[in-house]
Order: structure tokens, then sequence, then C-alpha cells
């Protein structure tokens, strides 16, 4: 029988000559854990980083994020994390960290400093190109011709990627050309008006909708799809308020392009992390400016639809785009869809829970596996709310989509 | 110092001359030079120059190599049949370590004379010496390459340096 114990930690061993550079020496045997514990972490001279607050109003819990602006990586701390990256100054060993922890809170969790340092190393808090469930599920199947196939053109197109990282001073021109006038209040109360005209335009046309539809002729579904690729342009209007925004409270845009999400969802897409450092009213308004897009659009050609002939193709065509864009507006600002989109992250901002979705999705998870905690807090009263209404929702949305379909057929 | 006989002896229990023959190992016996050392006293310097090999009779030895100011990293210890000093035999280059005494130490010198002159007495029990030193020389190597994987692993623990890629 052999024992197995914890992995001897390694040693080092050190001569240290006396201070005199006589001949006297002294050999000491430096274990790592020694050396870990009196190491001295030092964070990144202060200008190099931001540190920007997000209070919860669930649990009244405070977290941060911190920024390396050298590097643009961000970083979601804890209070306790945050209060132990003030305390590395370079000068503090992490004996002493640990003791002013438990001074501060009165006991010590002995995984958070290497979690800690650990995630301070890595810096990547934000992944821009997540790895899909249905990529891990082809993956799975791999050896199934057609699942390799599907894959193999999931990550040719995946790759498909035309940006730039170069994009702030295009964004500061365009700003500086005219995009500033969206942010002003003549912009908010116009967009307001429109909605509202948009709206009544909207209402008159729906008791005609089935003789407005039928402005398609005898390929309904062709035309569908013409006005869902004419909003895909406007998509790209759409991250690009959200660049002028970023632009407007001062931060920078990092990146702008156009991919393919997942591997088959067509999208512009613009890097707007860098608000994250903004106030809570710059956030808020920087996710909310891009969906207002399609408010403004759907308004527009819903007057449009109004204006045309009863029964032609331009009315039935302007209808059908002032409906997506409509649709892509709610979409955009509604939180519970599972997909974290405007909406989603102005509902997270609020609540002060960054991490919803993946909190939420791990809890049902857990739930599913009878792991879930016995306790039933606040905390997981809101996930479970998370994931029913968002799976009501998404079903509804769905429902309806085909419903309109069928209609328009 | 010990007799002819003793430092006979000694010879025949090193590693390194376990193939030469007794009347080839006296003549080499004749040519080496016994020096002692105090505890605590530096025999070499890294970076000083010399053409001799040392044997290590009795007492220890530690082996350092400069890290930063008054601090060096103990590379290896020796003790009783064990040797260093072995490279400035063949390439005069500078010493690559300090060498100090661990405590009170006697040490058998062999410089290049001497093995010149087995070399030209005994080409058969130079040869014999060489392979023994070719092993010691691969055991060495291999045991550098633990060292290294060892001093890895220390500063990845105390640094406490993620590097598993998750």
């Amino acid at each position: 029988m052999s024992a197995t114990g914890p992995p001897r930690r390694a040693r080092l061993e050190l001569l240290v000559r006396g201070k005199d550079g006589g001949d006297g020496f002294e050999v000491r045997q430096i274990g790592s854990g020694v050396a870990f514990i009196q190491s001295r972490p030092q964070r990144v001279p202060a200008g190099s980083f931001e540190l920007a607050e997000v209070a919860s109003r669930v649990d009244g819990q405070h977290s941060f994020i911190l920024k390396n602006t050298t590097t643009d990586r961000f970083l979601l701390l804890s209070e306790p994390e945050k209060f132990l990256w003030e305390q590395m100054d370079g000068r503090t060993s992490l004996q002493h960290i640990a003791t002013a922890y438990v001074l501060r809170y009165g006991e010590f969790d002995f995984d958070i400093i290497p979690q800690l340092i650990r995630k301070l190393q890595r810096a990547q808090l934000l992944t821009m190109t997540p790895t899909s469930r249905l990529r891990q599920a082809l993956a799975r199947h791999r050896r199934q011709p057609v699942a390799k196939l599907a894959e193999s053109a999931l990550f040719a197109l995946e790759r498909i990627n035309v940006s730039s990282r170069n994009v702030q001073s295009v964004f500061r021109t365009m700003y500086r050309l005219g995009g500033f006038v969206l942010f002003t209040p003549a912009a908010a109360v116009a967009c307001l008006v429109l909605a509202v005209i948009g709206l009544a335009a909207g209402v008159r046309l729906w008791p005609d909708a089935d003789r407005v539809v039928s402005g398609f002729g005898k390929s309904p579904l062709l035309a569908v799809l013409s006005v869902k690729l004419l909003f895909l342009l406007t998509v790209g209007a759409h991250q690009l308020v959200h660049g002028l925004a970023l632009v407007h409270y001062g931060r920078r845009v990092r990146e702008f392009g156009f991919t393919f999400l997942h591997g088959f969802v067509p999208t512009f897409y613009v890097d707007v992390t860098d608000i994250f450092m903004g106030s809570r009213r710059a956030r808020v308004i920087t996710a909310v400016s891009g969906a207002l897009v399609h408010l403004v659009l759907g308004s527009l050609w819903f007057l449009v639809a109004l204006q045309a002939s009863f029964g032609s193709f331009l009315q039935a065509f302007a209808a059908a785009s002032g409906m997506i864009q409509w649709q892509a507006f709610v979409v955009a600002l509604y939180p519970f869809c599972f997909i974290e989109m405007d909406g989603y992250h102005v509902f997270v901002d609020v609540l002060g829970i960054p991490t919803l979705k993946h909190d939420a999705i791990a809890y049902a998870g857990a739930v599913i596996r009878g792991r879930a905690p016995r306790r039933f807090t606040r905390q997981e009263a809101l996930f479970a709310s998370y994931i029913v209404v968002s799976t009501m929702s998404v079903a509804a949305f769905v429902a309806f989509n085909v419903w309109l379909i069928i209609h328009a057929s | 110092m010990g007799s002819a006989a003793d430092t006979l002896a000694f010879l025949r229990s090193v590693r390194l001359f376990r193939n030469i023959e007794s009347r080839e190992l006296g003549i080499l016996a004749d040519s080496l030079r016994e020096r002692e050392l105090k505890r605590g006293q530096i025999l070499l310097r890294e970076g000083d120059t010399g053409d001799e090999m040392f044997l290590v009779r009795s007492g220890s030895l530690v082996i350092s190599k400069a890290v930063t100011g008054r601090v060096e990293q103990v590379l290896a210890r020796v003790g009783p049949g064990d040797f260093f000093g072995e490279m400035a035999l063949f390439d005069r280059s500078p010493r690559s370590a300090t060498i100090q005494a661990d405590n009170d130490t006697t040490l058998l010198v062999l410089d290049r004379a001497a093995l010149s002159k087995l070399t030209e007495i005994s080409p058969r029990a130079a040869a014999a010496f060489f392979e023994s030193l070719v092993l010691i020389f691969i055991e060495r190597l291999r045991a550098s390459g633990d060292l290294v994987a060892e001093v890895t692993r220390w500063g990845l623990e105390a640094t406490g340096l993620d590097v598993d890629p998750r």
C-alpha cells in the first residue's frame, strides 16, 4: 500500500554569504510555500488601471470592475477582492495582506488570494467570441460525417471577420460631424414624437393587415427574407450609434466589425466594453441608444406604409420592415431572452449582478441535478424568475413569428 | 597527509577510477597533491581560472552559483569519493561555480600534467578514466535537467503563476 499525500512543495537551496564579504556563509532551504506568502505583489501603477463600482440591488453587495488601461482587459472583483487589490502595493507581503484581511472581515478564505492572483494574471474577464453550445455538441459528434461537415462549415464562417481595432478616430469624426446631435434633448423629443406617430400609423394599418401583406403577391416568403436582409444593414446603424455614445461619454471604441456569430448569425458588432468604466447613466444611455435606431426606423417604415397605396408591394414591404424593426427594438431592450442584448445589460446593471444569465443557468442546472442549495434566498428567486420568464418569452417570440409567416402565407 | 597505501585504497573506492589497474592507479596516485580546507573556506570562485580537478577525500563542499548580491544558488553538495572541477581540465574556461568547504575537508588535486602523464604511460587506463568520466557527465546532465524542472516548479509555486489552460 502506498501513501498518497499532497505533492511535495518544491524547495530551493540558497547560499547566503556574510555581510563582511569573508568566507562565512549560511545555506538556507526556502520552500515555495514560504516564498509565496512572503512575496509582495504589486499592482500596475496608478493611471494604468481604472476601478468602477457596481452596486447590487438584490443582495446589497458591491462589486467592482477593474480595467487595465494598457491592455484594455476587464476583471470583475468582489468587495473583499477589491480590498486585497488595494493592499497589493509592492511593499506588503501576502502574509501581511492575509492578516489585514482577517482583521477586516474576521475570517479568512484560504483560496481567495491565490484565486485573485490567478484572475489578475489572466485578466481576461470578457470573451468576445464565446463557444456556443451548438459548436460543443457538434464537436462531441465529430465522428459523424454530417456533424463534421456542419462543424467545418461553421468554423469557416466563424473565421469570416471583417473588423478594425483602429476605429476610435473614425467614430470621433462622425461624432464631430453631426453624431453629437443624437445625444441632445431635441433628438430625444424627436424620437418620442416619431415613436408616437409610428405607433399611430401601425394601429391604423393593423385592421387592414391582410390587405397590406397581400401586396407581396405570390412569393411572400421571398419578400419577408428580403426584408430581413435589409434589416441586417440597420444592425450596422444600431452598432454605429453605440459607438457614438461611447465617444459622447469620453470612452474608447475598441473594435467595430462584421462577423458570423456562432458561425451562422451574420451580424455587425462594436466593442463597447470601455463603457463599463463610465457612470451607470452612461452605460444605460449607450445601451438604449442603439436600440432606438430600430424604433425610429420602424416608425418611419410605418409612416411610409400608411402613405403608400393599399395592397401595393411598397406598402407590404414597408409594413413588414416596420414590424421587424419594432420587433428588433423590443428584443434588444427585453432582458428575458437568454441573449445578452442591450436591455439585458441595462437590467443587470440596475440589479448590480453582471453575471445574471450565467449564474441563473448554473442555478437551473443545479436544480435539475438536485444539487441546488436548500436555502431559497432573493438571489435564487431572481435566478429562477429569470429562467422561467426567459423560457416563456422565447417560446412566445417563436410562436408569434411562426404565426406571422403562416398568416402572411 | 595519508600514506601512499591509504591514497591508493581511497582511489580504488572512487567510481572514476574503478576500471583502472592498481599499477596504473599507483602511478596516478603519485601525481596527486593533497589540499586541506577549513570549514567555510572558499576553494575557488566562479570566474577563476585553473586546470585542476579535485577529489574529495574527506569532508564536504557546497557548489554554488551567484544569483544576486550575497545570495547564491546551491547547485550541489559533494562528499567523500566525489569529484569536481573536471571541466577546467579540458576547456580552460573560467570556473563556472564557486566551491566552498561545508566543514573541514581534505582534497586530492589532479592537474592537466598528471592526466597527460597517465595518457602517455597507459592509454588503456586513460580510456577507462574518460569512459567513466563521460558516464558521470551524463548522470550530471540528467541531474541538472531535474534541477531546472525543480527550480521552475519552485518559481511557479512561489509566484502563484497560473499556466493551466482552463
